[in-house]
């Protein structure tokens, strides 16, 4: 089956939380389980940067945690796209001021999709993935 | 093995016979919930800055206690230290909170370390010396927990006073925008804006299918 | 590793990536040959300033603060601080809200233990396991949004009692779901007990002796596997749980002995999945009537915040182990002071004890025993005489699975 084109080829993720509540952790790890059962598209979590299509972001990015974000999105080899799940990641949601945050995502590093929520349903994550591999269709038609 | 387990009443009366003045305030306070309101209880105790080791190792020869956390309030010219406990657990329905509590001045903030009597103590008195500036005397592993090592010196998240956060250090995240020094996208923005402003249209228009038969 | 070395001690840092709670940490181990000297680790990559940002708010919007600090206990904490905030205030929250509170509670530790089961699983190489413990956790995560309206981040509790009641309409649902969960019991027991790959990976490690719990001070299931008896439900009347008859779960329950060993720590969750069902079916027979929040106008609960003066202390027993809340109270509407104690905060202390002496194949299912939020060994790097080389968190995990099938084999 290949619903859409962009479902060609297995899609892998790479999950980064930068001091998230583990609202989203979960949340991503059930869309990973049975219910939703993304790998029938071949969309994987991994355990590596180097290994990943997408970074999955979430979190609103402590200062310990800046650099490390700094490191994984230079890990993770181009073409990517970079998705930030959750609010807090987007705005600061719920940690609207802070002394210890560096965030949100989109100032330390360029994001691609943006999925609200806290947290957003596992439906959600999915759809942004989705979005995420139409990104990279077209990132890889460009860069090609 | 075990003698009864003293009342609330009795831990205090203890105190008081051992530490006679320098117990300055015990109370207990009672609390009710659910439909059968079986009634618990919560002591606190403050004492003398220099009896706080000798009220632990007192509570430890009542009952070996555990110790839940040390909280730490600014007061104005003194600093606030609350050692909470929780006694006779694993009786039913028996179980109090102790608070210790001790007054120390800013002008000398320093306390013993309790980690000789409780070794779970280590923790929460690192987190003490960074968020309040409290200096805790002996404490085995004196480095800091939560706060980042460049986390400039001097500044006590949990003060009121001019060593708090000062007003510069607070970012408002939700006031960020999108930020400019960003280099261009990788792609021309011609393709995106057109397939964006389509999906701004109809959301639900199916419109990758369309984008496969233009391709092919 | 080269013949040379052997013998020499080396450092393995691990993580931050992927920090966990309000305390995720980057582990350093010292590592000879296989086995682990000692460890040290330093939490704070997630560290937001919340205790400080609460002081800067009012009760009523820090509950939804509270709800944040951890995303798998987020009734916990905001059934912490409305305690102590009810406490300070001196009001009584409804006998129906306390009972909400409890069946919101336990349902939330069996997604919360069954969470953990499915992680433990993964960390052994036993995916299928994992994938069926998530799957069952679907039916409990579906009760908890057709109570509270989220899956996630609740939003139920508010100072003086709750924000939803449970209608009778909705009684059928939670009772289709504790049947399900009690149909299931055994097969869980089975799954998790009598798995001989399960028996072999965690018979005997990552020990925790009687002793060093207690000395420790660690909390929850982690402490009870070491035979501590210590459960805030049973030894503390508080919301529904003085009404109820529960006693703690301890291992030898079903075992023997107490060991205190990663296996212990399983049992014990198993069987408070089952002893979380009878508490929900306790608290739905005996549900009093009447109203659910001590006052439903936000206005005047703001007034009310702005005379309360005082501190107080609110404690729940989270699937982790005992949470905590200091709160002080001056008749402003924010709290003066605010200090959280989650679980983990006492829970990890115990890490050193546990991973002396073990390999590093183990660190993941001990790092995990406790219970300190999904995976903190997401990135290994090994420092081998200055030279950095990283072992990924999947390199961590196929040594784990590659134990596993050596034990099974041989």
């Amino acid at each position: 089956m290949k619903p859409t084109p962009a479902l060609n080829r297995s899609l892998w993720v790479f999950h980064l939380n930068t001091g998230s509540c583990n609202g989203c952790e979960i949340e991503i790890v059930a869309a990973i389980t049975p219910r939703y059962d993304p790998e029938r598209f071949g969309i994987k979590l991994v355990g590596s940067p180097r290994h990943a299509d997408v970074l999955m972001v979430t979190g609103p990015v402590p200062k310990k945690m800046k650099e490390r974000v700094l490191r994984v999105y230079a890990q993770t080899p181009d073409p990517k796209v970079v998705i930030c799940c959750g609010t807090c990641g987007e705005s600061g949601g719920v940690y609207y001021d802070s002394y210890n945050l560096d965030g949100p995502i989109d100032d330390v590093i360029p994001v691609d999709v943006y999925i609200s929520g806290c947290p957003p349903r596992p439906e959600a994550i999915l759809h942004g993935v989705v979005k995420a591999i139409e990104k990279l269709e077209r990132l890889e038609r460009g860069a090609a | 093995m075990k003698p009864a387990p003293l009342t609330p009443q009795e831990i205090v009366e203890h105190f008081r016979s051992t530490f006679g003045e320098g117990i300055e305030e015990a109370v207990i306070r009672e609390r009710t919930e659910g439909v059968k309101k079986l009634p618990n209880y919560n002591i606190w105790i403050t004492v003398r800055q220099d009896l706080l080791k000798p009220a632990i190792q007192t509570l430890i020869d009542i009952s070996f206690p555990h110790l839940a956390v040390i909280s730490g309030v600014d007061i104005a010219e003194q600093i606030e230290l609350l050692y909470t406990f929780t006694i006779y657990f694993g009786v039913k329905h028996g179980e109090y909170t102790l608070t210790i509590k001790i007054l120390v001045p800013k002008s000398d903030p320093r306390v013993p370390t309790i980690s000789d009597l409780m070794p779970g103590a280590v923790f929460t008195e690192r987190e003490k010396q960074e968020m309040l500036g409290i200096e805790v005397v002996g404490i085995p592993d004196p480095r800091r927990l939560f706060l980042p090592d460049d986390f400039p010196e001097g500044i006590y998240p949990w003060r009121k006073d001019e060593k708090g956060i000062p007003e510069s250090m607070i970012k408002n995240l939700w006031e960020v925008k999108r930020p400019k020094d960003r280099p261009a996208p990788p792609l021309p923005e011609k393709p995106s804006t057109k397939e964006c402003s389509m999906e701004c249209a109809d959301p639900l228009e199916p419109k990758t299918p369309a984008k496969e038969v233009k391709k092919e | 590793m080269s013949d040379t070395k052997k013998d020499s001690t080396y450092t393995v840092p691990i993580g931050p990536i992927h920090p966990a709670l309000k305390e995720p940490v980057m582990f350093t181990f010292q590592i000879n040959g296989e086995v682990v000297e000692s460890v040290d680790f330093s939490p704070g990559q997630t560290h937001r300033g919340i205790e400080w940002m609460g002081m800067r708010r009012n009760p009523a919007q820090i509950v939804h603060l509270t709800d944040r600090i951890c995303g798998i206990c987020g009734v916990t904490h905001s059934i912490c601080f409305a305690r102590a905030v009810e406490q300070i205030m001196d009001i009584q929250v409804p006998e129906r809200g306390d009972y909400i509170r409890t069946i919101v509670a336990e349902l939330e530790r069996i997604q919360s233990h069954l969470l953990w089961a499915g992680v433990a699983a993964h960390e052994l190489g036993f995916d299928s396991l994992f994938h069926l413990a998530w799957r069952v956790r679907e039916e409990s995560m579906d009760v908890i949004e057709l109570i509270t309206g989220n899956r996630v981040n609740y939003g139920i509790v508010q100072v003086g009692g709750v924000r939803r009641d449970i209608v009778e309409e909705q009684f059928p649902r939670i009772q289709q779901c504790l049947t399900y969960y009690r149909d299931l019991a055994d097969k869980l027991l089975h799954l998790f007990l009598h798995d001989r790959t399960i028996m072999m990976r965690c018979r005997d490690t990552g020990v925790l002796s009687y002793e060093d719990a207690l000395h420790l001070c660690v909390v929850g299931p982690t402490a009870r596997a070491s035979g501590v008896r210590k459960d805030v439900r049973v030894d503390y009347p508080y919301c529904a749980y003085g009404d109820l008859s529960i006693d703690p779960v301890l291992p030898d329950q079903l075992l023997d002995e107490i060991r205190g060993d990663v296996y212990d720590r399983i049992v014990v969750r198993v069987l408070e999945v089952v002893q979380s069902v009878d508490i929900i079916q306790q608290c739905l027979d005996n549900m009093p009537p009447g109203e659910i929040t001590w006052e439903q106008k936000i206005a005047k609960l703001l007034l009310a915040f702005k005379k309360a003066k005082g501190e107080a202390v609110g404690r729940h027993e989270a699937p982790r182990g005992e949470a905590l809340h200091y709160v002080k109270m001056t008749g402003r509407e924010s709290p003066y002071a605010w200090k959280v104690k989650a679980s983990s905060y006492s829970n990890l202390i115990s890490w050193p004890v546990m991973l002396k002496g073990e390999q590093i194949a183990d660190i993941p299912i001990i790092v995990a025993s406790i219970d300190p939020c999904l995976s903190c060994t997401d990135r290994v790097a090994i420092v081998r005489d200055g030279e950095r080389s990283i072992l990924s968190k999947e390199e961590l995990h196929r040594l784990s699975v590659e134990k596993t099938r050596r034990l099974q084999h041989g």
